[in-house]
């Protein structure tokens, strides 16, 4: 195949992609204007080029005319680079040969008014592609050997259940707990939602399978200090309180912090005064009754709830105004569990919204029957609880009845206190993973690839991510499980090539480079006694953050070198010269 | 200011099958009903479901207008048993009021 860009042929695909592209681009006039284009030797407009029959043409098209590069004019590249890719290499063109140009976004839906303009834009945005393509080199994906071992962060619920999933498929797994003993939250928390089952009972058999099992080794009172090293291959230091600390080295990264439970502030809605209680307080009460409630040696007859303390609220110093998703449903569920110790107690529920949403709403309808009974005050106008001689006094509106002033008089107080973020410390500093506006760990994107995060190799899950229910923990951790065994199991990591690289002859090593890396890419390197900047291709983005850093100008992003980016540009402004 | 007390419903619901519990206050009953009287039913049974027992006398009125035409309980998307409810009500007022 031809790499002298002079004597490159090329081949130009231009997409109707049905009307999208056709009713506002004249599609006939580009390949028309396209085909008389330096180095193209083959232009086609196809109906649709993503469809089976026009990949096949295409395919025909490359191996007749021989082509060393071709540009699809189409749609935008995250739909469909790949499908274009591996239709490149089936022809037997390496995929980095091929450039794909946005004329669907970019053009002819951004410009359905002028016809005339939008073609003409066309042909310059193809026209800059084929330059590109021009100066393309064949690249070879990047691979990486990876280490069979996952280090988790964190060994609550979520923690402890992606553990036993990896070690299960053979991986070596290293889980790293700050406090003294696995298990996590749901630790003495009594009975949970929805089917009853006991806090304590399932952390202890989750540890116990954890500890027993051969592939997982477990550090308590540990905490992670150091990472280095990329996917497939991360070498993590691990402080251990009282012991040397640990080193390791790790394929991938599961962090499973989980969260804090939001602590009221004193006098927020009567919190400091005895009888009044957060949830999880309140469910560790409860865990320890057999018949009937007691508070403080008392028996309780009367218990008011009051929901979204620390969630959804705008004002203040924290700010926590998203929703919780799991104390609606855990605050039903503890009144059932209330109620069944003691039919006759009279409960409460002060709430903004009721959230229980899927399955919990079986909950609702129970902890009605069970003669709960709902109270909505707004926001505006919060609830107040206050001590008088005859004991604890919640006053509220109530905006079922028309805003109706009321009074309930309670033994018990319970703050339906919601989720804030998991103390991470320095944690996200170490991996470098982003954090949301909420607090906690982001994911790349919530739907598409909800456990991943921007560093390849490092997963998130449970609560760590955002506040979620106990089943939805472990199904994120489960998925985190298979994102990490999947990356892992096969021994080896095939990573992009469009990276940054540094030119050997011309960096003279000043450094400028390294803090401008986001992802800790960069590290001095020694060839031939030449100190030169060493980019770790499993690490770099291919972001060009490096690029305009260097004065030397040393480095290139394979796929977009400077040679490249200014043909573009050149080939755009060709009318303007 | 009224201060809430269950026992109150629960002596309603014990003395007779009084069902509101599952009530969500959408407002279809009060838009559809032909008396046009703002509290029938679903204010006048939370009255009942949080014990403002003055408040429920304080409405006899109301009570005694329901035509039990039964509009509203057909097209309640909660199934409560509306009428019948205000037949439980108006019992419990001849009862405990008029000494019936």
């Amino acid at each position: 195949m031809n790499t002298d860009a002079e004597n490159k042929k090329i081949g130009v695909f231009i997409c109707h992609c049905g009307g999208n592209i056709s009713d506002y681009v004249d599609v006939e006039k580009v390949r028309d204007v396209i085909k008389d284009e330096k180095g193209v030797v083959f232009a086609k407009t196809n109906m649709f080029s993503c469809s089976d029959a026009a990949q096949q043409e295409m395919i025909r098209a490359i191996k007749e005319n021989g082509l060393d590069g071709i540009v699809i004019a189409s749609c935008s590249p995250r739909l469909h680079l790949q499908t274009f890719r591996a239709m490149a290499e089936r022809a037997g063109l390496n995929p980095y040969r091929y450039t794909q140009v946005n004329i669907r976004e970019q053009c002819s839906w951004a410009h359905t008014h002028n016809r005339q303009a939008a073609t003409e834009k066309a042909v310059r945005l193809v026209r800059s592609g084929v330059a590109r393509t021009r100066l393309a080199i064949p690249l070879q994906e990047i691979r990486v050997d990876t280490t069979p071992g996952v280090l988790i962060i964190g060994a609550g619920a979520a923690g402890l259940r992606s553990a036993i999933a990896l070690a299960d498929m053979g991986l070596k797994v290293y889980l790293v707990e700050r406090s003294p003993e696995p298990g996590g939250f749901i630790k003495g928390l009594g009975r949970l939602f929805p089917d009853d089952r006991d806090g304590e009972e399932m952390a202890h058999s989750l540890s116990k399978a954890a500890i027993e099992h051969e592939n997982i080794t477990l550090f308590t009172e540990a905490e992670v200090v150091e990472k280095g090293g990329s996917v497939g291959n991360f070498l993590i230091k691990v402080d251990i309180k009282g012991q040397n600390p640990a080193s390791f080295n790790v394929g991938a990264i599961i962090v499973t912090i989980g969260f804090s439970p939001y602590t009221p502030k004193n006098g927020e809605f009567g919190y400091g005064i005895k009888g009044v209680i957060t949830l999880p307080e309140y469910k560790k009460l409860l865990a320890k009754q057999k018949r009937g409630v007691e508070y403080a040696g008392k028996t309780v007859r009367s218990i008011v709830y009051i929901y979204c303390v620390g969630s959804r609220q705008s004002a203040g110093d924290d700010r926590y105004t998203y929703c919780s998703r799991y104390c609606c449903a855990s605050a039903v569920h503890t009144a059932i569990l209330a109620h069944k110790l003691d039919p006759h107690i009279s409960q409460f529920h002060i709430y903004r919204d009721i959230r229980t949403y899927g399955k919990y709403e079986l909950l609702y309808t129970r902890a009605l029957e069970a003669d709960s009974l709902f109270l909505k005050y707004d926001p505006d106008e919060p609830p107040t609880v206050e001590k008088t001689n005859e004991g604890l006094l919640v006053r509220v509106k109530d905006r079922l009845t028309g805003n109706e002033e009321i009074e309930i008089g309670a033994d018990l107080v319970v703050l339906v206190t919601g989720m804030t973020p998991g103390k991470g410390g320095r944690l996200s500093g170490i991996l470098k993973i982003p954090i949301g506006k909420d607090g906690f760990f982001t994911e790349i994107h919530p739907k598409l690839r909800p456990v991943e995060t921007v560093m390849n190799g490092i997963f998130i899950a449970g609560t760590a991510q955002g506040p979620k229910t106990l089943s939805e923990s472990v199904t994120s951790s489960l998925a985190a499980a298979a994102k990490a065994a999947g990356l892992l199991l096969k021994g080896h990591v095939d990573i992009e090539p469009l990276v940054a690289k540094a030119d050997a002859d011309i960096c003279t090593w000043c450094g400028a480079c390294v803090p401008a890396c986001p992802f800790d890419a960069i590290r001095q390197v020694e060839i031939k006694d030449k100190k030169i900047a060493g980019i770790n291709p499993a690490a770099c983005k291919g972001c060009g953050a490096c690029v305009p850093a260097c004065p030397k100008r040393a480095i290139d992003i394979e796929g977009y070198t400077d040679a490249q980016i200014r043909s573009m540009i050149s080939a755009m402004a060709r009318e303007a010269k | 200011m009224q201060r809430l007390d269950i026992k109150f419903s629960k002596e309603i619901g014990s003395y007779d099958k009084f069902n509101a519990a599952q009530c969500f206050n959408c407002g279809t009953c009060t838009a559809l009903c032909p008396m046009g009287i703002n509290i029938l039913p679903r204010i006048l049974f939370r009255y009942v479901l949080m014990g403002m027992k003055d408040k429920l006398m304080e409405n006899k009125d109301a009570i005694y207008s329901c035509l039990l035409c039964r509009m509203c309980e057909d097209n309640c998307p909660e199934g409560v048993r509306i009428a019948e409810n205000i037949r439980v009500l108006r019992r419990y007022i001849g009862r405990h009021v008029y000494g019936l």
